[in-house]
């Protein structure tokens, strides 16, 4: 009955599950101060719900018709079902048809979304992950007073993923590409009035704005090279990015496949011959639209060199963090590389940079990881490090790998950062300040007093480090595996990597990506473990906890503190003599941080509240946060088993065959005893998690932390370096931004030099000269202004009554010409077109153009007589020659 | 029948009075009866040329020339308005209504 409501090709329902989100940002931005906290939460919670639910819908309608498609195919012997590429899509309207004149392929673009296999998961994850941190944000942002703000940026954040993800063509994408990240820079300087909000806001955006760059230039080069922007028709005309024509390959040296000569200047040669490379350096546009578009892939999906951003885009409110920028907005990246997968593997180049610089920001990552305090900085980094492993996951070729850990990573690390976030909500409760409290330094033991918290905690952080057999492990150990055993080769066989000259990778690169990643794994499962054991075990460091029974009697007679919601009001003062650095010095024996000094508690409204002052204990959250916790700590433990490639069970992976069908296959070869590699390889990685997480306890469980202050102390350099996130932020600053205010500083100069000095007093001089002569002019006197007129209106009066005949050749080739007489008023005309002397006609005629035929080299003079509606006349005469050579006028012709 | 020449002369004779008697006159009152004179010369020459052209009266656009008079008439009592509005004022200012004493757009 739904198949006949939404039939595959008109799939209406995606409107819902579009419009939904975009009702409630539309709602609540417009009318959201006005409607009440209770209001803004039910719009926001019912659009995700709803959308959420359609999504659900339309997967399992999704699931019924690939079902349909399936049939037995024998591949060497072995029956296996096979599934066709379906999807269901919906054309809203026609957007835009481009056409280049001159034969340019014309490209139209319509408002299209489709679901398949790879865009109905991830727009299962996108609304339903999506809907939990909507649950979880209600309780979190309950006492921000721009709730209703917050909400209608979530909700359009949600409308923009869907646009990207279910875009079926490039130009559709990029609009949500766009819309995600300005969501993004709204939400991370979502407290705009604290300077460094708004400062990572901006960074965001700007750093973003140079991968956008590069999407769009390969968005522009695809549409050039396959004529289509949409993905059947790009996946139809990807052959044209293998071309080798001269047009089709870019030259990159010489530029545009130019020659070098030699000249002179003067009697001096300038040997210009020595640049002349002796085989041109070309590239095909399979790699250049590959580079292009992993450039974006590297802004967005915050990799080496563009990551900058993600890491202190974590100022913003927790839940975004949550969800954009780990669960959601950050795998776009991914997401399109999978998509696009037919293109990269035309490239064997691209694919290898790709997963290079995926092992690459994955380590990298995961260094900075291991030294920083900040719970949530812990947390970004980590992200970008499993970013990483999904990048060398589909630059390896294993498509559906890479996209199996965007699935279980959108899964743990929603759950990491929503645990988090819990924990910052109890700090909150009496640290008010930003830094301190998110600082693991001063947590600690929170096991005891928030439970559900702490285990759902736990098992994400089971997962992400990869333990068997928790999500995380499956994830990580089939994109490792892959990284061991595949190879990645030009699809297109070997006559065409003959003729293209094209690079194959080293067969020493699998080994070394794959120990890449297992230091990785180890680096990832130390940091983790020990955020976990310092954040949870331990001693409580934030504050002195009292008894409950004499807090509750200090109440009473009016000298405690309210911390039950301390976030707006709390008592600043305090009757206690002990000053707060005295308090820290009584709980020092249990400080065990790495710096071994705790740093200064105060809240940001600028008066200290005595933290030494027994209080309540930190308070477990509201059912609104805990529920999604429990939610995405079941998923985060559970869904490895959707794609176990171990075991041989792997539902993901052939249910998203469809759409890697032909990408996949054909690029990726598997290195020699690829089946025999598999236990040996995932028994590294359990032995990485059990190495990684080992040293963690020993550390920061057994030794309290001093071998770590040790390690510092005995190496500061390098302590320091890290603990500075390798100081990328000032390499950048004093390469890329002095270099920017170098060209401001040279435009500033140019400005006020050239254009403020020179240009501009010359006009100015220009002008107030003539005004001085003009003004003579402007007598005031009404008569002589109306005398000017009367003589301007009799030169008009002249010009009328006098004829003015004109005459014009035209030449249409072959030697024939047309004459042609300017038209006028009333005009009549008498020709002598052959130019004999004597008037063709006897009288005057209304006929205005004349044929002429001439020899090669002839010249004819064309006479002509106009009179006018006066009956005055006039005669003119045009000479009209032919050149000599019929050659030359013809390349005058066609230059 | 009075012949369509007479019209146009008389038309013309009433233009260059009126072309004279604004270009020499120093009052404004008269400059704006000069115009008027102008206006109506171009009127009378337009009823004059629609009367002796237009043969069948009921072909479309035959009386064309008649209701461009009727937008002169228009034009011109609207130009009267304003210039009689002008004058008002410039005479509150100047305590006069002598152009050449109406320089106030000079510089």
């Amino acid at each position: 009955m739904l198949g006949q409501l939404f039939p595959v090709d008109d799939f209406k329902l995606i409107a819902l599950i579009l419009g939904m989100p975009l009702l409630g940002a539309a709602v609540n931005g417009i009318w959201g101060q006005r409607l009440g906290k209770e209001a803004v939460r039910l719009m926001a919670l019912t659009a995700l719900a709803v959308s959420f639910l359609g999504a659900l819908v339309s997967f399992f309608m999704l699931v019924h018709a690939v079902d349909l498609t399936g049939h037995e195919e024998v591949v060497e012997g072995v029956k296996s079902v096979v599934h066709e590429h379906t999807k269901l899509s919906w054309t809203a309207w026609d957007w835009m048809h481009t056409s280049g004149g001159d034969g340019a392929t014309s490209v139209s673009i319509p408002v299209k979304f489709s679901i398949d296999a790879l865009s109905g998961v991830m727009m299962l994850v996108v609304t339903g992950v999506g809907f939990l941190i909507h649950l979880y944000s209600s309780a979190y942002m309950a006492d921000d007073k721009a709730y209703w703000r917050f909400f209608a940026y979530l909700n359009l954040f949600i409308f923009s993923m869907l646009v990207l993800i279910l875009g079926d063509n490039l130009p559709l994408l990029f609009v949500g590409w766009e819309g995600v990240g300005l969501c993004s820079y709204l939400l991370i300087g979502f407290w705009y009035d604290k300077m460094p909000n708004a400062a990572a806001g901006k960074k965001a955006f700007l750093a973003n704005r140079v991968g956008d760059f590069g999407l769009i230039c390969g968005m522009f080069l695809l549409a050039h090279y396959c004529g289509a922007l949409d993905w059947t028709g790009l996946s139809n005309g990807a052959e044209g990015l293998l071309k080798t024509g001269d047009l089709n390959q870019i030259h990159l040296w010489p530029i545009g496949g130019g020659e070098f000569r030699d000249f002179h200047v003067g009697p001096l040669p300038i040997p210009m011959h020595i640049f002349q490379p002796s085989t041109a350096f070309t590239i095909t546009g399979a790699t250049a639209v590959g580079l292009a578009l992993l450039l974006g892939c590297t802004g967005k999906s915050a990799q080496l060199p563009l990551y900058i951003w993600l890491p202190d885009a974590m100022a913003g409110p927790t839940p975004v963090s949550a969800l954009i920028h780990a669960a959601t907005m950050v795998t776009a990246g991914i997401y399109l590389i999978c998509r696009l997968s037919f293109i990269f593997v035309l490239s064997p180049f691209v694919m290898t940079t790709i997963a290079c610089v995926g092992a690459a920001t994955a380590i990298f990552a995961a260094t900075i990881a291991l030294v920083q305090n900040d719970i949530k900085k812990v947390l970004a980094y980590s992200t970008v490090s499993q970013l990483g492993y999904m990048v060398l996951g589909v630059g390896v070729g294993a498509f559906s790998a890479g996209f199996f850990h965007v699935l279980t990573h959108a899964f743990f690390k929603a759950c990491l950062f929503l645990g988090a976030g819990s924990v910052i909500h109890a700090m909150h409760a009496r640290v008010h300040d930003d830094v301190a409290s998110q600082d693991m330094r001063n947590m600690g033991g929170l096991r005891k007093y928030m439970p559900l918290t702490y285990w759902t905690f736990f098992v994400s952080t089971l997962a992400i480090a990869g333990c068997p057999p928790l999500s995380g492990f499956f994830s990580k150990d089939e994109i490792l595996y892959r990284a061991y055993v595949n190879q990645v080769v030009n699809p297109m066989g070997e006559p065409l990597v003959a003729r293209l000259h094209m690079w194959t990778p080293p067969t020493a690169l699998g080994p070394i990506l794959y120990t890449v990643g297992l230091i990785t794994a180890v680096l990832t499962a130390f940091y983790m473990f020990r955020l976990t054991f310092v954040t949870f075990w331990g001693d409580f460091r934030g504050w002195t906890i009292g008894r409950p029974s004499l807090l509750a009697q200090a109440e009473l007679t009016g000298h405690g503190h309210d911390d039950e919601h301390g976030h707006s009001e709390h008592e600043s003062d305090s009757h206690d003599t002990k000053s707060a650095h005295a308090g820290h010095d009584d709980h020092g024996g249990h400080g065990h941080d790495d710096d071994g000094e705790l740093i200064e508690v105060h809240d940001d409204h600028g008066h200290h509240e005595d933290l030494t002052t027994p209080g309540y204990p930190p308070h477990e959250s509201p059912w609104p946060m805990t529920v999604p916790l429990i939610i995405l700590g079941t998923f985060a433990a559970l869904a490895g088993f959707l794609n176990a490639g171990i075991l041989h069970f792997a539902p993901i992976d052939h249910w998203l065959e469809p759409v890697f069908a032909g990408s996949a296959e054909h690029a990726v070869h598997l290195r020699a005893n690829a089946e025999r590699l598999e236990w040996p390889l995932a028994a590294c990685g359990v032995l990485a998690f059990l190495i990684g997480s080992g040293i963690a306890y020993w550390v920061y469980v057994l030794q309290a932390g001093k071998p770590a202050k040790a390690m510092a102390d005995g190496a500061p350099g390098l302590h320091d370096l890290l603990q500075d996130k390798w100081r990328v932020d000032e390499l950048y600053e004093a390469t890329i931004y002095a270099g920017t205010d170098a060209l401001a500083d040279t435009a500033v100069w140019l400005d006020r030099s050239v254009i403020d000095t020179l240009l501009a007093t010359v006009t100015s001089t220009v002008v107030k000269v003539s005004g001085v002569v003009l003004r003579l002019l402007q007598t005031g006197v009404v008569h002589i202004y109306a005398g000017a007129m009367v003589v301007g209106l009799a030169g008009l009066a002249i010009f009328f009554v006098v004829p003015h005949p004109e005459l014009a050749a035209k030449d249409t080739g072959g030697g024939n010409y047309v004459v042609e007489a300017a038209p006028g008023m009333g005009y009549s005309y008498l020709w002598d077109a052959d130019g004999n002397g004597t008037w063709d006609a006897q009288a005057m005629s209304a006929v205005d153009h004349q044929p002429l035929h001439l020899n090669a080299g002839e010249t004819k003079t064309v006479r002509l007589m106009v009179k006018n509606a006066f009956g005055f006349t006039k005669t003119v005469a045009l000479p009209v020659t032919r050149p000599e050579s019929t050659k030359s006028l013809e390349i005058g012709q066609n230059p | 029948m009075i012949p369509l020449e007479a019209y146009i002369t008389l038309s013309a004779f009433l233009f260059v009075i009126g072309g004279f008697g604004f270009l020499i006159r120093r009052n404004v009152i008269v400059t704006l009866l000069s115009i008027e004179v102008m206006l109506n010369a171009v009127n009378l020459a337009f009823v004059a040329f629609n009367r002796a052209h237009a043969a069948d009266a009921n072909a479309v656009g035959a009386h064309t020339g008649q209701v461009f008079a009727f937008f002169g008439i228009a034009a011109a009592a609207a130009e009267t308005a304003v210039g009689l509005a002008i004058v008002l004022s410039m005479f509150r200012l100047k305590r006069s209504v002598r152009t050449d004493e109406a320089d106030l757009l000079k510089n």
